[in-house]
Formats: structure tokens, C-alpha cells, sequence
């Protein structure tokens, strides 16, 4: 095993020890990522990253982020590289700023090694839609199945072995799902902990910035790093910033967790069924009290819908800036309608284009009492039920998915007649900002398939310190493709 | 609501500046099925209608306004630099009528 | 049959703050095109907008001037539509809370009466990028997108082109003196779109509405409405209906003239803005922008009325915000305000309008200004203050150079002086006299001409007048 295989904590010992260097790492990681055929990166961004790493003096023994190398999904702004979010719109767009969660990152002196690949600006769940095609799921090299999106490149690239942690956003479940599918630890914090500015925008009130690591603690050092106000987005909270490993190592007993009955009864596969209801038998056995509640079917039902029309509502109005004159391919027309309808026809793909008229009629003055306001206000009531059953528990465990990650030939991006509830459920951390997180469960045949706790706002110290727990449970902190595990369940 | 047709559809498509393939239309008319049928179902919800539509996900508390100091404007060429058609410093398009 | 005539203005104006509504780019109206930009004002993906603060403190200041019921929560939301000069697809306004509402203003009607004129709302937004049209292409200068722009919305109380003319001067002024524009109309910083219909006297319906867009002066205003009037009650009454339309002024011909027709209208698809969560504005954050308001037009006024100043005087002073601040820098340190205010109508108007200079670039300062009213009411004459007044733009020295350098002396007004020259004059002169006593008023002009001529120019000709007046009685 690879000193890049570790977690990162682990790889900022060895780094502390001198046993590796930034530039070993940062070589080894690009080479993976050369090697690796899954369709994870837009841009690979090799010279700048091997002199930052050359540059990089003494190692700082109190940041755990020197010298790390990383990677950021596509739809973070980075000055002077070409930034597409997997558009071909955006084709040849160079951003003339950072994101502020680069530049954090930069200035903890971790490495940015490439660019990932996403589902079109962020708009999917599959990732099979970004302009580059369909990214693969490492965990089956015979490229049947998908890793899920929209991060999907980001979730790739980590639990293949070439970083230690990815960057990526999450506005319906598009960080936690994929980490489900892929192995992984995903995290979307509350809505306005971290920063979204440089975050291309998919749906403002639903966006999170988010992102994968291997282990729970990298998840709460990463936080630490990343959490805090920015002048630059007047959403970002001013909530105090926590260290958020503190508590890693306490006790589960007399945690309160509630299991959401009407959301696990509807996953079929077996397999999945035991190894969480095992886990909740062991939570137990550490003396959390597991509670079994009902969440309401009907408002269970409701989630895509509603979330399918706030989100493509507010993506018609952000997306309305790419228009081919600012940014993006110009294609000259006789009239400026012309040119905007040739750089949008050209340039989004028709999923992309089915989403924006789904949110421009629901926008539209004679529907919205019916569609988008109709929809803000039973993501109010779900987001009062969330903190109902919130005020009483300490955090809400379910499976994160409803199977290990399906082949691509089933997958769909076509709005479904059937209500697939724990294929949806995830969004309900979006509609109430709440801080979520997925990790691992176990494995079926070889495909990983996780489960996750969802906690209140701004409560991501309590919510990691319970994820850690649960990861002792599971057996499976850092796993990735190159550190295979059975683990406990 | 505005009932929806293929035509309803097309026009609305216009209106964002692209069109899609008639397959697309087509997919799109079926998808507006389900959605509706489904946003119908929610209306039936109870209670639904004494809440208040919700932006934010909480009472935020965090707003402030920004003083009103002047930054460094960004650098003419750099501003241009991703535009596809510029002529004197200015982005140019065909002649806007009204 | 009889036409009223329902007019609405809707009211555009630039806010000269320093930076941007919503980004930190400067705000100052640079004519190099491209030069004032911020990342979010060409609509950069991931860039998000910050509310300037001093833009909201204006928005207080002009809706508590209008008598608004101001907001204490900032609510913004996105105006959707597509258009070459719109950066983002949309624009950011507030469109569900505006911060003031329900306001009125009173301006003089027609008939010279005051007439309450009600303003349904007056929001904040952000401007869009200028369009230079050229034969067959237009050219997009990005430095006007995102200056921050106050809309005042009327209710349609206007009834005639000279309502609507007093109404906008009233805005103006408040615009101008509470600091938030320069309100000029001729530039674009402050823009007037009029919706005008008629309907038969003593009916409560609504005709089709016309638009008029960007008319650029107060007189135009006044003459665009009442020509539209006409024009639309003469169609009226050779039964031609009117069609809902945007017209514009064309000034050459005072007429306005056809822009388009309007087919359906624009659906916005408002909602609000996500990015901006709301914002609360404290009591004493409301009333400290209302406290730290500049004085307002109406109340240097009245405050000018109070020193002595005539109605027209203060008009033409406050006519020019920059002459209102050099008037009232000088103020202080006059003995009269009108002589001052007189110097300042005529004698540095005239100085002005000669060398096609504003009052930013008169030399003469304000102390020296006063200095030479005070001349005049410490007994010289006004031709001999004017005289100093001259010599020293002609020579760039002090009012004490120049009347030293003149030689000029005061002229006396002790009375037993005076008193004493005119009757030796009056007992020099009984057929002139005689004369006035007949009627001839033009003697005494020639007998106080006398009086000065032997006086060698120095007795007071206002206080030789007066005695003159008193001895040709007492004979």
C-alpha cells in the first residue's frame, strides 16, 4: 500500500516524518490519474500542480493539508484554468477568479492535481450526462455501472486511490449518493457554513458546497479548513466556526437517533436491509437509543416533485447568464436573439434544456401558485417535520441509497412516474440546509453501499462525532478501490 | 394553470433562446405529465396552503450590507478576455433593434 | 365629449454612491467603456451580490422625503427576461417588498393650487449595460450594469403635463439634495417613463394605456403630455380607439411619435433572489439615514425665505445645488442675505454664463464674496461694489486690493450732510423747484443730480434721494 492510500491525517504524519515529500505524492497521484480509465477529470493540471509541490518548504506540522493533493468537480471557478461544469456552453471558459474554497485550500498549501467531471452544470444524478459522457464506477472495472452524479468524477477519483479527498456540491444528494455508490464519506455541511463563492450556481437555496473523503475525521479536518463567513456570499453563516475532530472519539451512549421506518421499509434488496438493521442493533449495543418514526408517506412521495421544480425554477434564472456573449463559444447570428439562441441550442444538452422549461412554466405568473410556490411551501412543511423529529433526536439514520450502484444500461435521467422514495430521500437535507453525511455500510458482491445521518443546522460537531461512531461500527473507514475491505456488517 | 401542449411547450423553449428535437418535446410533454399530476397531489397535502412559500432553508440572522467602498474594477482585457467577439474594447453584437 | 387624462410616471434614477448596487466596482461614470467592472456585473458564473449598504441609506432618505411607510426587512428578487444589455438573464429588484410604500407629494397643479399626488412604491435595483447602436452593429459598455438605480412608482393622480412636470422637479430636488443622484435628466441619471389614458369626464374606467418612454427634460415632460392629450382625444373623438403602444418625444417637432406597439405583455417570472437572505434594518439604523439626511430643497427654502430672501431668489439659487452650497458657505459671514443672494442671481451668474464656467470653477471665494455684499450694506454703493467685484476676477486680487486700488470711498449718508447739500442746491435752484412743484417730476432728478455733482459723487445718492424727497415737500 501507497502512503497515498491513507487518510489524510495519516499522510500528514508521514509527510510531518519526512517519509514522503508533496512532490512524491503529487507525482504518484497524477500518475494514477493518467492511468485511470473511469472518465473522471475534465482537466488534468500537471505542471502548475508538481511546482507548487516543488515549492512547498518545511512541512507545517500543525496543517493537515500540506502538501495534500486533491481534486475539485468542475463547477468551481479557478483562475486561469478552464472551467466547464461539464457544459459544452462553457467550452474554452477561463474563470479570472477562484472560489473561495480553492482559495482556502491553496492557502493551506494542498494540491490541486485536476478538475473532475460532473453531470451538466450539476443538473443530474447519474453521471452519465456531462459533455464528456458517462463516468464510471471504479469498483467495477468492467465499466457497467455507474458512480453516480452529479459529482461523479470527484467520487471517482477518490475512491480509486488518486486523492485523499475531492471537493464537490451537493444541491438534491449529488455528493452523498455517489459516496454511497462509491465507498466513500460525503459531506454537505448546513447551508451557509461553507462558502459557495466560485460554486456555479444550480439551485442558490438548495446548493451546498460539499465533499468526499475516505474517513470521518478527514470529513471534520476539512470542515475545519473550509467552514466560515466570506464577504463574498451574503449567505454564508456567521455561525461560529468549531474544531470539529474534537469529539471523533466519544461514546454513542444515550445518543438519540431516529430511524425513519417509512423510508427504509421502501428499499427491496435484502441485503441492505439486514446489514442496517444490524448497525442499528450495534448503535444499541453502545447505548444510543434508536427510535423508529414515521415521517409521513405522502409528504415522503412529495420530495421529488418539489424538489424537481425549486431546483430547475431557480436553474432557468442562473443559467439565463450563458448566452455565448460574455463567456463561452460565440456563434454569430443576425440578430442578438439570434446569437444567444444559437449558443444555447448548441451548447445545452436536451436534458439540460427539459429542466430549464420545467422551471421557466413553473416560474411562469399564471403557474406559480400551483407549481414553484406550491412547491416552496411543502418544502416548508417537510423542512417542518425535519426539525420536528430534529428537536427530539440527535441525528436521522437511513440507507443512503436503496442498492449498490446500478448499471447504466437501467439508469434514466427521465422524470418517473413510480415514487422512489429512498432514491429521493437525500434532498431532505437540502431542503432544510441540515448538515448530512454518508459513509459506508457494507458490501454486496464486491459494490459498496452506504448509509446516512442527517442532524440539525450548524450541529456538525454532534452530527461527526455520531458518524464516527458509526464508522467504528462499520469497519470501513478508508476504503477505496486500491484498500479493499469486508467489514463488520 | 396554462395547459400544456406541444405548442405551449415550443413556445416556452423559444422564450429560454433554444430548441430541442421533437423527440425532446416529446419527452418533455410526458415528463410535464407526471409533474403535474404529482404537484396536484401535493396540493392535497394538509394544510399546505397556510404555510408560507420558503426560500431559505432557516431564519438566517447573517445578513449584513457591504460598505460602500470602491474596489479595484478588474482589467479592461482581462474582462474581454473570454468574450468571442469584441471590437474597441467593447462587445460587439449585430445591430440591437428596439 | 370631454377627455380626463389618468397619467402614472415611472421614475429611474442612478444613485452616484461610490460602488456598485451589488458589486465593489466603482461607481463613477467613467467614459472609457469597459473600465468600471466587477466579476458579477458581466454575471461570471459563481460570483453573487453583496448589498451596498449606502445605496439602501439613499432609499430611506428619498422614501421618508415622499412620506413613505419604509420596510424594515430587505427582501430582493430576480426580474427574468433576456435582452442584449442584461448581463445575468435577470434582473436583481424587489419586486414582493419594496422598502417604501404608500407615499404622496404635494405639487402645484395648473391652476397654481398644491395637489396631493400618491406613490404606490419606490424599490431598489441595479442598472443594465449601456448599448452604443451603430448603422449595423451595437457595441455593450458594461460599466452602467450594476450601478444601482431607486424606481419611484406614482399612483395615475396626474392629470396634465404641468402636474407631471412639477412632480418629477419635486423628485429631482429631492434626489438632488439628499445626495442620492445628480438627477440629471439630460444624461440619463434620472429617467421618466409616463403611462398615460383618457376617459370621458366622471368615468372611473381606465382607456388604453400609451407608454412614453425616456423623455429627457422637465419642459419636455410638460409638452410630450400635453401633446399626447391632445392627440389622443382628437383620435378619440373621430372614433379612431387607441392602441396600446410605446411612443417617444421627439423634440424637434414637440410631437410624439410611435416606437413600437405592444403585443403581449412580458411574464418576469419574479421570485425571490436566493442569494440575498433577507435583511433586517434596526430602528436606529432607519431613523440614523433619516437624521444624517442632507437638508432637503423645501426646507433650505423656507430656511432661505426666513432670511429675507424673496420666492424667486431662492428659486434661482437653489436652482444650482452648487450655488446653494457656495450661498450657504458665504451665509455666515454676511450682514444681508439678500445682498448676497442679489450678487449671486445677477453679478456671478453674469460671470458664469460670460465664461461658460459652473460655480465649481468661480475663482472668487466665498469669504470674499462676502466681503463685497458687505460693502454694500456698510453704505458703498452697489455700482461701486460691482465695480470691486470686477477688478477682482480681472486681477485675481482681494475685495480690500481692489477697492484700495480704485480708490473708491464710501459715500456719505450722515443726514446733516446730506441735508445741508441739498438745500443749498434746492435754494440755488427755485425754477426747478417751482417746476416739480408744477408737476414735472424730471426736476428732481436733475436737482439730485446737482446735489451729486457738487459733492464730487460722494454724498449717497439712496440717502440724497430720500432727503430730497423730504425738503421738496417742506417747500
Amino acid at each position: 500500500m501507497s502512503i497515498l492510500d491513507l487518510t489524510i491525517s495519516e499522510i500528514h504524519q508521514a509527510l510531518v516524518n519526512k517519509t514522503t515529500t508533496p512532490v512524491e505524492l503529487v507525482k504518484e497521484a497524477l500518475a494514477r490519474a493518467k492511468a485511470n480509465n473511469d472518465n473522471a477529470f475534465e482537466i488534468l493540471i500537471e505542471e502548475q500542480a508538481i511546482k507548487e509541490a516543488e515549492a512547498l518548504g518545511e512541512p507545517e506540522v500543525d496543517n493537515p493539508f500540506w502538501g495534500i493533493p486533491f481534486v475539485l468537480k468542475d463547477n468551481f471557478s479557478t483562475k486561469g484554468i478552464e472551467t466547464t461544469a461539464s457544459s459544452n456552453i462553457l467550452n474554452g471558459y477561463i474563470p479570472l477568479f477562484d472560489a473561495t474554497v480553492y482559495a482556502k485550500l491553496k492557502k493551506k498549501k494542498a494540491i490541486l492535481i485536476g478538475k473532475t467531471t460532473l453531470d451538466e452544470l450539476a443538473m443530474g444524478g447519474t453521471g452519465t450526462t456531462g459533455h464528456k459522457g458517462t463516468t464510471f464506477n471504479p469498483w467495477d472495472p468492467k465499466h457497467e455501472r455507474l458512480v453516480g452524479g452529479s459529482s461523479c468524477g470527484s467520487a471517482a477519483c477518490v475512491s480509486a486511490g488518486i486523492v485523499p479527498f475531492a471537493m464537490g456540491s451537493d444541491t438534491g444528494d449529488s455528493v452523498r449518493k455517489p459516496a454511497s455508490y462509491a465507498g466513500l464519506v460525503g459531506f454537505k455541511p448546513s447551508w451557509g457554513r461553507i462558502s459557495r463563492y466560485g460554486l456555479f450556481p444550480f439551485a442558490p437555496s438548495l446548493d451546498h458546497v460539499a465533499y468526499f473523503t475516505r474517513d470521518v475525521k478527514d470529513a471534520a479536518l476539512l470542515l475545519d479548513v473550509l467552514a466560515g463567513r466570506d464577504l463574498h456570499d451574503a449567505t454564508s453563516s456567521l455561525e461560529p466556526v468549531e474544531r470539529y475532530e474534537e469529539d471523533l472519539s466519544a461514546p454513542l451512549k444515550g445518543k438519540k437517533i431516529a430511524v425513519i421506518d417509512d423510508i427504509v421499509q421502501t428499499i427491496s434488496d435484502q441485503k441492505i436491509q439486514l446489514a442496517f438493521k444490524r448497525s442499528c442493533e450495534e448503535l444499541a449495543k453502545q447505548g444510543a437509543i434508536i427510535e423508529h418514526i414515521r415521517f409521513g408517506e405522502d409528504l415522503l412521495q412529495s420530495i421529488y416533485a418539489t424538489y424537481i421544480v425549486i431546483s430547475c425554477s431557480e436553474a432557468t434564472s442562473n443559467d439565463a447568464n450563458l448566452d455565448g456573449i460574455k463567456f463561452g463559444p460565440f456563434y454569430p447570428g443576425k440578430t442578438y436573439q439570434e446569437v444567444m439562441f444559437n449558443a444555447r441550442t448548441k451548447g445545452f444538452s436536451e436534458l439540460i434544456k427539459r429542466r430549464f422549461v420545467i422551471g421557466s412554466f413553473s416560474l411562469m405568473s399564471e403557474n406559480q401558485d400551483i407549481l414553484f410556490r406550491r412547491a416552496q411551501k411543502n418544502r416548508r412543511k417537510i423542512v417542518n417535520r425535519l426539525n420536528e423529529i430534529l428537536a427530539k433526536v440527535d441525528a436521522i439514520y437511513v440507507p443512503a441509497a436503496p442498492s449498490v450502484a446500478p448499471k447504466i444500461v437501467s439508469s434514466s435521467y427521465k422524470l418517473s412516474d413510480e415514487y422512489l422514495i429512498a432514491d429521493n430521500h437525500l434532498a431532505l437535507g437540502n431542503f432544510g440546509g441540515l448538515p448530512s453525511i454518508t459513509l459506508p455500510l457494507m458490501l454486496e458482491d464486491g459494490l459498496p453501499v452506504g448509509v446516512n445521518l442527517t442532524g440539525a443546522a450548524f450541529e456538525e460537531k454532534k452530527l461527526l462525532s455520531l458518524a464516527a461512531g458509526l464508522e467504528r461500527i462499520t469497519g470501513l473507514a478508508n476504503l477505496s478501490v486500491l484498500n479493499k475491505k469486508e467489514g463488520n456488517l | 394553470m396554462k395547459e400544456i401542449t406541444l405548442d405551449v411547450l415550443h413556445d416556452a423553449a423559444t422564450r429560454l433562446l433554444f430548441d430541442m428535437s421533437d423527440e425532446e418535446y416529446q419527452t418533455l410533454f410526458e415528463e410535464f405529465k407526471i409533474l403535474t399530476k404529482q404537484m396536484e397531489t401535493i396540493g392535497r397535502i394538509q394544510g399546505l396552503d397556510e404555510l408560507e412559500p420558503m426560500t431559505f432553508p432557516f431564519d438566517c440572522g447573517n445578513s449584513y450590507l457591504r460598505e460602500d467602498v470602491a474596489e479595484e474594477p478588474l482589467p479592461r482585457e482581462e474582462a474581454l478576455a473570454n468574450a468571442g467577439s469584441v471590437q474597441d474594447n467593447e462587445i460587439k453584437l449585430p445591430k440591437v433593434v428596439g | 365629449m370631454n377627455f380626463e387624462a389618468v397619467i402614472g410616471l415611472e421614475i429611474h434614477v442612478e444613485m452616484k454612491t461610490k460602488s456598485k448596487m451589488f458589486s465593489a466596482a466603482p461607481n463613477s461614470f467613467s467614459r472609457e467603456p469597459n473600465t468600471e467592472i466587477a466579476l458579477l456585473d458581466m454575471a461570471y458564473p459563481g460570483t453573487m451580490p453583496i448589498v451596498n449598504k449606502q445605496a439602501v441609506i439613499n432609499a430611506i432618505r428619498v422614501a421618508n422625503a415622499l412620506h413613505m411607510t419604509i420596510d424594515h426587512e430587505l427582501h430582493f428578487d430576480r426580474k427574468n427576461y433576456f435582452y442584449s444589455d442584461l448581463p445575468k438573464g435577470f434582473q436583481i429588484t424587489q419586486q414582493f417588498r419594496p422598502i417604501g410604500r404608500d407615499g404622496y407629494l404635494e405639487v402645484l397643479g395648473r391652476d397654481g393650487k398644491k395637489k396631493r399626488i400618491e406613490i404606490e412604491r419606490i424599490h431598489m435595483e441595479e442598472d443594465t449595460c449601456k448599448q452604443l447602436h451603430f448603422m449595423d452593429y451595437t457595441l455593450l459598455d458594461y460599466n452602467r450594469a450594476g450601478v444601482p438605480l431607486v424606481e419611484i412608482v406614482s399612483r395615475p393622480d396626474i392629470r396634465n403635463g404641468t402636474e407631471a412636470m412639477h412632480y418629477v422637479e419635486a423628485i429631482r430636488n429631492i434626489v438632488l439634495y439628499s445626495g442620492t443622484s445628480d438627477g440629471k435628466m439630460e444624461e440619463g441619471s434620472l429617467r421618466c417613463d409616463v403611462n398615460i389614458s383618457l376617459r370621458p369626464y366622471g368615468s372611473d374606467a381606465f382607456g388604453t394605456k400609451v407608454e412614453i418612454k425616456n423623455i429627457n427634460s422637465l419642459k419636455n415632460i410638460e409638452q410630450a403630455l400635453d401633446y399626447e392629450i391632445e392627440r389622443q382625444s382628437a383620435s378619440l373623438l373621430n372614433g379612431t380607439p387607441i392602441q396600446q403602444e410605446t411612443r417617444r418625444f421627439d423634440e424637434a417637432s414637440g410631437k410624439t411619435v410611435l416606437m413600437r406597439v405592444k403585443t403581449s405583455a412580458v411574464d418576469y417570472k419574479y421570485f425571490p433572489e436566493p442569494n440575498i437572505v433577507p435583511i433586517p434594518l434596526s430602528d436606529e439604523f432607519v431613523n440614523q439615514a433619516i437624521a444624517t439626511c442632507p437638508e432637503l430643497y423645501d426646507a433650505k427654502k423656507e430656511r432661505y425665505l426666513a432670511k429675507g430672501l424673496n420666492e424667486a431668489d431662492a428659486s434661482i439659487i437653489l436652482s444650482d445645488i452648487a450655488m446653494s452650497r457656495y450661498f450657504e458657505k458665504a451665509l455666515p459671514l454676511v450682514k444681508n442675505a439678500k445682498t448676497l443672494a442679489n450678487f449671486l442671481i445677477v453679478e456671478v451668474n453674469g460671470y458664469l454664463n460670460k465664461n461658460a464656467i459652473g460655480i465649481a470653477e468661480f475663482p472668487l471665494d466665498e469669504a470674499s464674496m462676502a466681503e463685497i455684499s458687505n460693502l454694500q450694506d456698510d453704505g458703498f454703493t452697489h455700482k461701486q461694489c460691482a465695480d470691486i467685484f470686477n477688478y477682482c476676477l480681472a486681477n485675481k486680487v482681494s475685495p480690500k486690493e481692489a477697492s484700495s486700488a480704485l480708490q473708491i470711498e464710501k459715500q456719505v449718508v450722515d443726514e446733516g450732510a446730506v441735508l445741508q447739500a441739498v438745500n443749498a442746491v434746492l435754494d440755488a435752484n427755485p425754477q426747478s423747484v417751482a417746476d416739480f412743484k408744477a408737476g414735472k417730476d424730471r426736476a428732481k432728478g436733475f436737482l439730485v443730480g446737482q446735489v451729486m455733482k457738487a459733492s464730487h459723487g460722494k454724498l449717497n445718492p439712496a440717502a440724497v434721494s430720500k432727503v430730497m424727497d423730504e425738503e421738496l415737500k417742506k417747500r
